[in-house]
């Protein structure tokens, strides 16, 4: 192979891409021409060239870039640390508040509070045809309402509470 | 650390993090591609933001079955062609120093380390990059695109072959052309 076509595989052999028995040529080929070796060394400065001719980088470049991918829509919107700590701090509290107003809302309303909705029907039961076993039993019902009255390690009372079967006839 | 595969993959599914990492991971190489296949900065700027923009448009194209720095460079290449196409149509072209033309290409070049360079030397290492640049882009397009892509961007012949579409023979035929016309152009500033 004379210098003209062995040149090509030169330029593979300079960019490592040279087969093995193609890179025994060349090597065997440079050993004994001047110019050829001259040839190479120019290859590789080229090389070098190419490498050291870079672009700048803006300062704006990212910046101009995720505005414009932005506006297309092609970039997630980052939210704010404002938006995490609301997320954060709004949703407990919120949770906080509802058990709260769970929790109230279950208790019994106070007896002097104006409100009958939660007070026993004595209206409609004192002169009824209740036995005196129930009338005992509809005036213990506050007691069975309110927990706070009740001793729970007692459990035992809920018997003295529980009405007994009614007799007919 | 995850792949750039990864990270595109987490880009389809809407994460921003990882786009921002894939940004800060290619950026710079982006810019350097177009740089060199356009032979300006303002239009490298422009061409790589577009790169960017057709990264994000087609990433529910992409397959993580090929690598992610050659699907890159595919896009690059792509759009940095498109913006030559649309010059030339303007009537725009790339200025070209004539004094650099028909200089013998067998003179020796000798590059040496501009780490050790003074302020004279400097001067020359700017002039010579202006003339290299210049003599880039009188290359056919797709010789400067396999030379660049190559030994600027450090692909490998398979890797430039797929990223142009060719053989990896045509790629090495024309890394070859791409070479002895650059010397051919800037050797004589060498003298």
């Amino acid at each position: 192979m004379g210098c003209r076509e062995i040149r090509e595989v030169i330029s593979a052999y300079v960019d490592g891409e040279a087969r093995p028995e193609e890179a025994r040529l060349v090597e065997e080929h440079l050993g004994a021409c001047p110019q050829c070796r001259q040839a190479e060394k120019r290859m590789r400065d080229l090389g070098m060239a190419v490498a050291r001719t870079e672009g700048a980088v803006p300062p704006d470049f990212r910046e101009n870039l995720f505005a414009r991918m932005e506006k297309e829509d092609l970039l997630p919107k980052r939210r704010s640390i404002f938006a995490y700590s609301v997320r954060w701090t709004v949703v407990p509290l919120a949770a906080a508040a509802a058990i709260a107003l769970f929790v109230l809302s279950s208790r019994e309303v106070p007896r002097d509070h104006p409100s009958t909705a939660m007070r026993p029907p004595t209206a409609t039961l004192v002169g009824g045809d209740l036995s005196p076993e129930d009338r005992e039993i509809v005036a213990s019902l506050e007691i069975l309402e309110d927990p706070d009255l009740f001793d729970e390690t007692e459990i035992e009372e809920w018997e003295f509470f529980t009405p007994p079967p009614r007799q007919r006839g | 650390m995850k792949t750039d595969a990864e990270l595109m993959a987490l880009y389809q599914r809407g994460s921003r993090d990882a786009f921002e990492e894939l940004f800060a991971r290619h950026h710079r190489r982006v810019i350097h591609f177009c740089y060199r296949m356009t032979g300006d900065q303002a239009r490298a700027e422009e061409a790589a933001q577009e790169v960017f923009l057709r990264i994000a448009r087609a990433a529910s194209t992409y397959q993580p079955t090929a690598r992610f720095t050659t699907w890159v460079y595919t896009i690059a290449r792509r759009t940095t062609l498109n913006f030559l196409r649309d010059e030339k149509e303007d009537g725009e072209k790339v200025p070209i120093d004539p004094t650099g033309e028909g200089r013998d290409a067998g003179n020796g070049i000798a590059l040496p380390d501009s780490r050790e360079w003074g302020p004279e030397q400097a001067a020359w290492g700017m002039q010579l990059q202006e003339r290299f640049l210049e003599a880039l882009q009188k290359l056919p397009e797709v010789n400067r695109a396999a030379f660049v892509l190559n030994r600027g961007e450090g692909l490998s012949y398979e890797e430039v072959a797929t990223v142009l579409g060719v053989t990896v023979q045509a790629v090495k035929s024309r890394i070859f052309r791409a070479r002895e016309a650059l010397l051919a152009e800037i050797s004589g500033l060498l003298e």
